[in-house]
């Protein structure tokens, strides 16, 4: 869309019309004996002349800037890249550009969003290689560009959720979380220490008025009037407070295994990211007819301060011509 | 004579020119008493640069240690008188040659003129009509004048236009000895103040001899077409020149001249008409010729 600013470029043509001188009386000549000759009128001759040549150097400056400000061009730069998604191991990573002979840009963000937004910047005929554990999309990428994917799925972090359980039956809570395994863990404390991702609330007196946490499971609801009126799904009851999420049920702590698992999977899927589907290793053809982003906006601030510095500088020998 | 004004007009030296256009002139127009040996003393006066050595006195040389110029008493009471008109007309430049106008033409014929009247003893004096003044140098004799008036033709810039009737009225007190009268102008104006001078002048017998300049393309009516032209001494009015207008221009300018012409010959003025293309010394000998003839 924003090409079609270009078809603005005639507009330069009104200041050098405007600047155009536009008649001249015909310069006399002194003659002794123009005294003989027919008297005629003055005569006015067309002349193509510019007037101000440095201040219409300005103006058309000023609106060629606008225009390209507008029409926001992306230079072609850069040539066969591959692309290395952040959190990729540098030794594959240094392997495959080798191999590759291509140049290396790092992506700190999704690489193939990235390299949407910024597809007008490599030269037509270059080819993209897509390093590191990038997340299938819903729909299947299109790009004017050949662009392979070399995917290599990342093993997950390592990461700790503190929880923190008061309860008299602390033991069948800690038991849900004890037949756990994977690179999660799940730390268990009987106070209130930290900050807890999941407090489990489970006695008639009220928590401390401080403690927040993103979700509560309350076992005893006397001390929560929130939860009196509140939606339930299944037999559980949500509500939102002031010290988080809580959530509510009369048949806790879960009695069977399958309810316990439920109730977890209800927790991460609600409360955590899902994490990405890493995509196959695949080569998506170059497709012509792919729409090309909408332009990365890269030259607009140097534009930006060169219409300014333009504009005051026209106002000012405008000013100083006129006097 | 080979020499044309586009290459005398190289140089701004008039002494340079005089010498160059006089050269087998010879001397004189009129018979006049020469200075020098047999003529009676008449007083001695300081030596002055230009003076001619076998003129100083050696033996009083010897005796005050100073030189001194015989003078001879003379009785030539024919003074000259030149008469530059250097009104802005008179810049009109040639076509053919871009360094040389009517007021340097002028100028030059004046200058040989005032070499002349000075080779031959005459007592010569200049008048310039210019910005509506009237520049008047008092007639004298020998080298000295001649410098005044070479200075004073130099200084003319053509400007302005004639002095009106009354002034120039004021300066003829000149003319109480009978003289000579060269007077050199376009004669464009006609009758004016400037023509009415000179005819007043021959009614006083005075010679009268009028040299009117014009420059080639006038004459072949020759200007280039679609050019505006205006008048350099009346500021208004545009005209222009074309192939309808030649027809025109030439039978007005034919009817002008030929009334000044007439002008002349009724009042017994000589009259020579030059284009400043031409050399100005055979110019010059052509008017002197004139001149001995009347």
């Amino acid at each position: 869309m924003t090409n079609l600013w270009w078809f603005a470029l005639p507009v330069l043509l009104l200041p050098i019309w405007w600047h155009r001188q536009k008649r001249e009386r015909v310069k006399a000549v002194p003659l002794a004996t123009a005294r003989f000759l027919p008297r005629s009128d003055p005569q006015q001759q067309r002349v193509w002349q510019w007037v101000d040549r440095f201040l219409l150097l300005l103006r058309c400056l000023l609106l060629a800037c606008l225009i390209t400000w507008l029409a926001d061009p992306v230079v072609p730069w850069r040539g066969d890249s591959v692309l290395v998604a952040a959190g990729t191991d540098p030794k594959w990573v240094q392997q495959q550009v080798e191999a590759s002979g291509f140049t290396k840009v790092d992506v700190a963000s999704d690489p193939l969003t990235w390299f949407g937004r910024h597809e007008r910047e490599w030269l037509g005929d270059a080819k993209v290689l897509v390093l590191g554990a990038v997340a299938m999309p819903a729909e299947k990428p299109r790009f004017r560009h050949q662009v392979e994917l070399r995917t290599k799925p990342v093993p997950f972090a390592k990461t700790e959720h503190r929880i923190a359980i008061v309860s008299k039956r602390a033991a069948e809570w800690r038991a849900l979380f004890a037949a756990l395994s994977g690179p999660q863990r799940y730390l268990i404390d009987e106070t209130i220490s930290g900050k807890p991702e999941l407090v489990i609330w489970d006695v008639p007196e009220a928590p401390p008025a401080a403690l927040h946490a993103p979700l509560w499971w309350i076992g005893d609801a006397s001390a929560f009037p929130e939860l009196k009126n509140a939606k339930q799904v299944d037999g559980l009851h949500y509500a939102d407070s002031t010290r988080g999420r809580l959530w509510h049920s009369e048949v806790w702590p879960p009695k069977d295994a399958a309810s316990a698992r439920r109730l977890f999977e209800d927790w991460q899927r609600l409360h955590y990211p899902p994490v990405a589907y890493v995509a196959a290793p695949q080569v998506l053809p170059a497709d012509p007819a792919a729409p090309l982003g909408a332009g990365t906006r890269a030259l607009r601030d140097m534009l930006s301060i060169a219409l300014i510095a333009l504009f005051a500088l026209e106002r000012i020998v405008t000013h100083a011509s006129k006097r | 004579m080979l020499a044309t004004p586009a290459l005398l007009a190289q140089t701004n030296n008039l002494d340079l020119i005089i010498r160059y256009v006089l050269a087998g002139l010879g001397h004189g127009i009129h018979a006049g008493r020469e200075r020098g040996a047999g003529v009676e003393f008449s007083e001695y006066r300081a030596y002055a640069p230009g003076d001619e050595w076998r003129r100083v006195d050696w033996k009083l040389l010897a005796r005050a240690d100073r030189y001194y110029v015989r003078e001879a008493e003379r009785d030539s009471h024919v003074a000259v008188w030149l008469w530059l008109d250097a009104s802005a007309s008179m810049a009109e430049p040639s076509l053919a040659m871009p360094n040389v106008d009517k007021l340097w033409y002028a100028r030059t014929v004046l200058a040989c003129l005032a070499a002349v009247a000075q080779r031959q003893g005459d007592a010569f004096g200049l008048i310039v009509l210019s910005n509506g003044r009237v520049n008047f140098t008092p007639a004298a004799r020998g080298p000295r004048q001649m410098h005044r008036v070479l200075a004073q033709l130099s200084r003319a810039e053509p400007s302005g236009e004639l002095p009106p009737a009354e002034t120039l009225r004021a300066s003829l007190h000149f003319a109480r000895s009978p003289s000579l009268v060269f007077a050199v102008s376009d004669f464009l104006d006609f009758p004016s103040p400037m023509t009415d001078a000179l005819l007043r002048l021959r009614h006083t017998q005075h010679d009268v001899r009028a040299l009117c300049l014009q420059t080639r393309a006038e004459v072949e009516a020759s200007f280039p077409a679609n050019k505006s032209y205006r008048d350099p001494e009346q500021g208004d009015g545009v005209f222009r020149f074309g192939p309808e207008a030649q027809a025109e221009y030439r039978l007005r300018r034919g009817e002008h001249f030929a009334a000044v012409n007439a002008e002349w010959r009724k009042h017994d003025i000589r009259a020579l008409s030059a284009c400043i293309e031409d050399p100005v010394a055979s110019v010059l000998r052509g008017w002197l010729r004139q001149a001995g003839r009347a």
